[in-house]
């Protein structure tokens, strides 16, 4: 008996060192996530067409926090409703003037043109910057940001687009940080947001 | 004779009430648009329809303003990927409950705009039900940043 008791004991201590490693680990690896995932995935330099129709390059958003979603002119409820909320979230936090920037690239290149986005950015009453392009830089800057869309006719000779609708959230070094889903209470979404303009 | 003939509409409305199956109720209401841009064609109306009644009823069509075209349309996410697509059959609205079209669900479709729609405007729709009929709905339109119907005083 008294040995088993031993025995239990010294997987129980076992059991806690484990547990002292990993979660020693996992707080010193929190530090370092966003910059091995910027690393692997979501973001890099791109040029698009800007709102003016003038070659936008990303070296614009240098120094600058931002949040980029992707979406169509021709969306009625998710691409209004995500930017209305970007634009609510960025009044919340208020700190100083313009804290992080707000692009909306376009999936649907071929409805719209800069003059399309650019109308579309001033729906707003808040800075959106409103990007379009060639299909070819399209299909590229999605590819970087790790985005899917597909048109899907409508059966009346138009067509809506599928597309990702999560916010990408860059900080001012350009590194990807996190997303943001319309799932989330504002409260969580505001606490990512302060993550890129900390 | 005359006993009989005032009688008899109350003892139909007495059957009636006693029925199981009475005609669905609908209340709409909170019924709201977001305003457009000169160029953007679409956008989406929302409502709330409450069945008060002991049937289901459904929404099976929505008509605008021509040249302007409306349909019932719902979005779905799906591991982030937005997708919108038609309701077919038309969206059920069984007794007892209240279904709400809001931002990121069902809602109208309104494309093929010929003008804006400023905030502050009405858009006039019909909604079409099957056993209800036709329901005219006037759809204040809101600022694109409006989450929700107007509320009193605004």
């Amino acid at each position: 008996m008294r040995q088993i008791r031993i025995a239990l004991w010294v997987v129980v201590a076992i059991a806690l060192v484990g547990l002292a490693i990993l979660m020693t680990r996992a707080l010193a690896d929190r530090s370092t996530i966003s910059e091995r995932i910027g690393a692997a995935t979501f973001g890099g330099p791109f040029t698009l067409t800007g709102a003016d129709g003038q070659p936008f390059s990303s070296s614009k958003l240098a120094g600058k926090p931002h949040a980029v979603f992707f979406g169509f002119t021709h969306c009625p409820d998710v691409c209004p409703t995500t930017l209305a909320r970007l634009v609510r979230l960025r009044e919340q936090l208020g700190e100083d003037e313009q804290p992080f920037e707000i692009l909306f690239i376009s999936v649907d290149p071929e409805r719209d043109g800069p003059a399309e986005v650019r109308k579309y950015s001033e729906l707003f009453d808040s800075p959106v910057i409103g990007l379009t392009g060639s299909p070819a830089q399209i299909d590229q800057v999605k590819r970087q940001f790790g985005i899917y869309s597909q048109k899907v006719p409508d059966g009346s000779g138009g067509y809506s687009v599928d597309h990702t609708a999560s916010v990408l959230l860059f900080d001012g070094q350009g590194d990807f940080v996190a997303t943001l889903s319309p799932e989330e209470q504002d409260r969580v979404a505001l606490d990512k947001l302060r993550r890129i303009t900390a | 004779m005359k006993f009989a003939v005032k009688a008899f509409p109350l003892a139909v409305l007495a059957l009636a009430s006693c029925s199981p199956d009475g005609p669905p109720e609908l209340r709409l209401s909170d019924a709201w648009a977001r305003e457009t841009v000169s160029g953007q064609t679409a956008t989406a109306a929302y409502l709330t329809i409450e069945n008060r009644g002991e049937s289901a009823d459904r929404l099976v069509a929505v008509t605008a303003p021509a040249p302007a075209r409306a349909s019932l349309h719902m979005t779905r996410r799906d591991q982030g990927i937005a997708r919108m697509r038609p309701i077919e059959g038309g969206l059920e609205i069984p007794p007892g409950e209240t279904v709400t079209l809001e931002p990121g669900g069902a809602h109208i479709m309104v494309q093929g705009l010929a003008e804006p729609l400023r905030s502050g405007e009405t858009l006039r729709l019909t909604l079409r039900f099957t056993r209800t009929g036709e329901r005219a709905l006037a759809v204040p339109v809101q600022t694109a940043g409006a989450t929700g119907p107007a509320r009193n005083g605004h």
